[in-house]
C-alpha cells in the first residue's frame, strides 16, 4: 500500500513538475475559461437580474470543456505512450500509476479553477463564497477519475477528440446535476445545499473505488 | 538456467499475421541477436520477450516464469529499450532516472552509476528533450539496467548511438542474458553467440554465429 | 439458418398476437384516451433494452475475468439489440409525449435516463468500431459496458432527486387495471422473446464474422507485400 502511494505521488510530482517546467497546460486553459465567460455573456444577455440565474449553468459548462482538455492531455501526447508503456514495465502497479496521473490532471483543473470562480465572480457580479469553492472542488474528485480514465482509453483509438466527451459527459452528469444544484445554491437559489455535497461525495467515492479498479484494464495489455 | 523458451509465438493485428509461430531458446548469459529487414516482425517479438506485448498463441517461458501471467513479476528481472526512448523532454536526465528508481523501488544512489556507465554523467541536469538523439538512446539504455534487471531487451539500439555505441552496448550487455534486435549483422557476430533470422514474421532458422558475406 | 428462421417466425407472430391485444383486447384509458396504447410497447422495449444491457454487463465481467471470446461476443450483439431497442423507446416515449403533455420532449428522469442511456451505448458500438480489433476493443468495450450500466441508475436517480428540488410535470402513475396489467404482461414477454431472437441472430453473426479471417491468411500465405516497420 505504501508502495502504491509512493508510486502516485511520483507520478504526480513528475507530471507537475513537466507541466510547471513548460507551462503548456494552465495558461492556455485559464485563457480558454475567460473566453468562455465572454462568449457566454452575450450568448446569454447576462444583466444583474438573471446573473445569478445563468451563471451556474455557465460555470459548469466552461469546467467541463475545460476537464475535457486536461484529462485528454494527461494521456494524450505520443510521446505519452511510450512512456507510459516504459512506466508500466515496472513493478509499478496500473492503479497506482493511474492514481498518480488523475491527481496531477485534478490538480491542474483546480488552478484553471482558481482563475474561473474569480472571474466568474467578478464578471456576472455573482457570490463568491466558501460553499461555491468546496462544492467545486468535491466534484473535480471525481470528474478528474472518471476523464483520467476515459482518457488513457481514447488515447490509443481513433478519433478520440470526438471519442473522449460522448464517452465521459455520461458519466458526468450526475456531478453536473448536483453540482449544479450546490453552487446555484452557494448563489442565492433557494434548495438544499448539504443534500447535493453529500451526493457528490457518494458519486466521488463511488467513482474513485471503480475507476481504480478498472485501471489495469485500461492501461495494461 | 534457460532465460527464454519461445515455442510457437504467434502475433494477429486482425487478419494481419506480424509473428508466425516462431521458436528459439536462449540460455542465462547468452547474447540473441535477431536479425531480419524492416517489417519482418523484429519489434513485434521483441515486444512480446519485454511483456510489452502479448503474443495471440504461442508458450513463452522467461526464466521458468510464464511470459502472460506472471509478467508483473517477470517486469522487475527485465530491462527493456524500445524504437522510442519514451523520456520526460522536460525532466533532466538525472530526474528521469530518478523518476524510474521511484517506480522500480530502487536506491537513488543508482542514478549516479547509470548515468556513468551510460557517459552521460556530464549532462546529468540537462533537460532531456535537449539531449542528442545519441545521448537519449544512451539515457534509456541507462534507465533500462536503472534495477539490475537479468534480461536485457533492445531494439535496434545501435541505430542512434555513435562510434562508441558498440563498445557501450558490449559493457552494458556484459553478465545478462540479452536480446538484440539490429539490421548488423557485423555488431550481431561481436555482440552475440545466437541468432534468429526473420522474415515476414517467419522464423527462417535459429543458429549460431551466422557468418555474411556481403 | 432454418432454426434461426423458425425462431423470427415466431418471434413476429408473437408481436403480432401482441399487437392484436393491444388494439382489440385492452380497454381504452380513462383519461389518456387511445395514445395511451403506445404504452405498452414503449416500456416493454425500455425493459428489453435493460435486459440487453444487463447481459452487456454480465459478459463485460465475464470478459475481463476470462478473456473469453464467447463472452465478448455476446456482449456485442447484446449492446446492438439493446440500441435498437433504446430508440424504439425513446421514439416511442416521445409519440406518447406529445398527445399527453404536448410536447415532444420532457426532462423527467425517465426520459433523460433513458436518453443517457442511449448516448452511452452508442458510444460503446462507436468505440468497438475505432478501437483496434481484438483485445483492446473488447477490453476497452467491457470496461464502457460496465461503467455505463452502473451510471444509469445514478443518472436516473440523480434527476429524480433535482425533480425534488425542482418540480416538474408529474408523471403519469402506472397503476393498471387487471385487464391492462395483463395486457402489458404479454406484449412484454413477446418483447423479450423478440429481443432474445435478435441477440441470438446477431450473437451468430458476430461468430462468423470473426471466424473469417483465418481462411484468407493461410490462402494468402507467403506471398504478402513487406510491411512497413512496426
Amino acid at each position: 500500500m505504501t508502495r502504491s502511494i509512493a508510486v502516485a505521488y511520483a507520478v504526480a510530482r513528475k507530471d507537475l513538475t513537466s507541466e510547471w517546467r513548460t507551462r503548456e497546460l494552465v495558461p492556455a486553459l485559464g485563457q480558454f475559461v475567460v473566453l468562455a465567460l465572454v462568449i457566454a455573456n452575450f450568448g446569454f444577455q447576462i444583466d444583474s437580474q438573471n446573473a445569478t440565474v445563468i451563471a451556474p449553468g455557465v460555470l459548469w459548462l466552461a469546467l467541463v470543456f475545460a476537464g475535457l482538455v486536461a484529462f485528454g492531455r494527461a494521456f494524450a501526447a505520443e510521446r505519452e505512450q511510450a512512456s507510459l508503456e516504459a512506466m508500466l514495465l515496472t513493478p509499478a502497479s496500473a492503479a497506482a500509476i493511474f492514481a498518480g496521473k488523475a491527481i496531477a490532471a485534478a490538480l491542474l483543473l483546480i488552478a484553471c479553477e482558481a482563475v474561473l470562480l474569480p472571474a466568474l465572480a467578478l464578471m456576472f457580479g455573482t457570490p463568491f463564497n466558501a460553499e461555491l469553492v468546496a462544492a467545486v472542488l468535491i466534484a473535480t474528485v471525481g470528474m478528474a477519475a472518471l476523464g483520467c480514465l476515459f482518457a488513457a482509453m481514447v488515447a490509443r483509438v481513433r478519433s478520440r477528440e470526438v471519442l473522449l466527451p460522448l464517452l465521459t459527459l455520461p458519466l458526468w452528469i450526475p456531478f453536473i446535476v448536483a453540482g449544479g444544484q450546490a453552487v446555484q445554491v452557494a448563489m442565492g437559489a433557494s434548495g438544499s445545499y448539504n443534500q447535493a455535497v453529500a451526493l457528490l461525495i457518494d458519486f466521488d467515492i463511488l467513482f474513485v473505488v471503480l475507476t481504480s479498479l478498472a485501471a489495469r484494464f485500461v492501461l495494461d495489455d | 538456467m534457460s532465460a527464454i523458451v519461445a515455442h510457437e509465438i504467434t502475433q494477429r493485428f486482425g487478419s494481419d499475421v506480424a509473428l508466425d509461430a516462431v521458436d528459439f531458446a536462449l540460455d542465462e548469459g547468452e547474447h540473441l541477436a535477431v536479425l531480419g529487414d524492416n517489417g519482418a516482425g523484429k519489434t513485434t517479438l521483441l515486444r512480446i520477450l519485454a511483456t510489452a506485448a502479448r503474443p495471440t498463441s504461442g508458450q513463452l517461458a522467461i526464466f521458468g516464469l510464464d511470459a502472460v501471467r506472471e509478467r508483473k513479476a517477470l517486469r522487475a528481472q527485465i530491462g527493456y529499450v524500445a524504437h522510442a526512448p519514451g523520456l520526460y523532454p522536460a525532466l533532466s536526465a538525472a530526474e528521469n532516472l530518478e523518476f524510474f528508481c521511484s517506480l522500480h523501488d530502487v536506491d537513488r544512489k543508482r542514478v549516479p552509476e547509470a548515468l556513468a556507465l551510460v557517459g552521460l554523467s556530464d549532462v546529468a541536469r540537462r533537460p532531456a528533450g535537449r539531449l542528442s538523439r545519441g545521448e537519449q538512446q544512451r539515457l534509456a539504455i541507462g534507465r533500462a539496467v536503472l534495477h539490475s534487471p537479468r534480461l536485457l531487451v533492445l531494439d535496434e539500439p545501435d541505430a542512434s548511438l555513435d562510434s562508441d555505441g558498440p563498445d557501450l552496448l558490449a559493457s552494458v550487455m556484459r553478465g545478462r542474458s540479452v536480446v538484440l534486435a539490429t539490421h548488423d549483422h557485423a555488431l550481431a557476430n561481436r555482440l552475440c553467440q545466437r541468432t534468429v533470422m526473420l522474415s515476414n514474421g517467419r522464423s527462417l532458422g535459429a543458429g549460431t554465429r551466422l557468418r555474411v558475406v556481403r | 439458418m432454418t432454426r434461426y428462421t423458425r425462431l423470427v417466425a415466431a418471434a413476429v407472430l408473437l408481436m403480432l398476437v401482441a399487437g392484436a391485444l393491444i388494439f382489440f383486447y385492452a380497454p381504452e384509458d380513462f383519461l389518456q384516451k387511445e395514445p395511451q396504447r403506445i404504452f405498452y410497447l414503449h416500456v416493454s422495449a425500455a425493459i428489453a433494452a435493460f435486459a440487453c444491457f444487463a447481459v452487456v454487463l454480465g459478459a463485460s465481467i465475464a470478459y475481463l475475468r476470462t478473456e473469453s471470446l464467447r463472452a465478448d461476443r455476446l456482449a456485442r450483439a447484446a449492446a446492438l439489440v439493446g440500441v435498437v431497442l433504446t430508440t424504439v423507446t425513446l421514439v416511442m416515449g416521445m409519440l406518447y409525449a406529445k398527445p399527453i403533455w404536448g410536447k415532444f420532449w420532457t426532462w423527467d428522469a425517465r426520459l433523460t435516463s433513458t436518453l443517457v442511456l442511449w448516448i452511452i451505448y452508442a458510444g460503446y458500438l462507436l468505440l468497438r468500431r475505432l478501437a483496434e480489433p481484438g483485445r483492446q476493443a473488447a477490453r476497452f468495450a467491457a470496461v464502457v459496458g460496465i461503467f455505463g450500466f452502473v451510471d444509469v441508475p445514478i443518472v436516473y436517480f440523480s434527476v429524480t432527486w433535482w425533480r425534488t428540488q425542482h418540480p416538474g410535470p408529474v408523471i403519469i402513475s402506472d397503476a393498471l387495471p387487471p385487464q391492462m396489467l395483463f395486457v402489458f404482461l404479454v406484449t412484454m414477454a413477446c418483447t423479450l422473446f423478440l429481443a432474445a431472437v435478435m441477440v441470438a441472430i446477431r450473437y451468430q453473426i458476430e461468430t462468423l464474422t470473426d471466424e473469417v479471417p483465418s481462411p484468407v491468411v493461410q490462402l494468402v500465405g507467403t506471398q504478402r507485400e513487406p510491411e512497413p516497420a512496426r
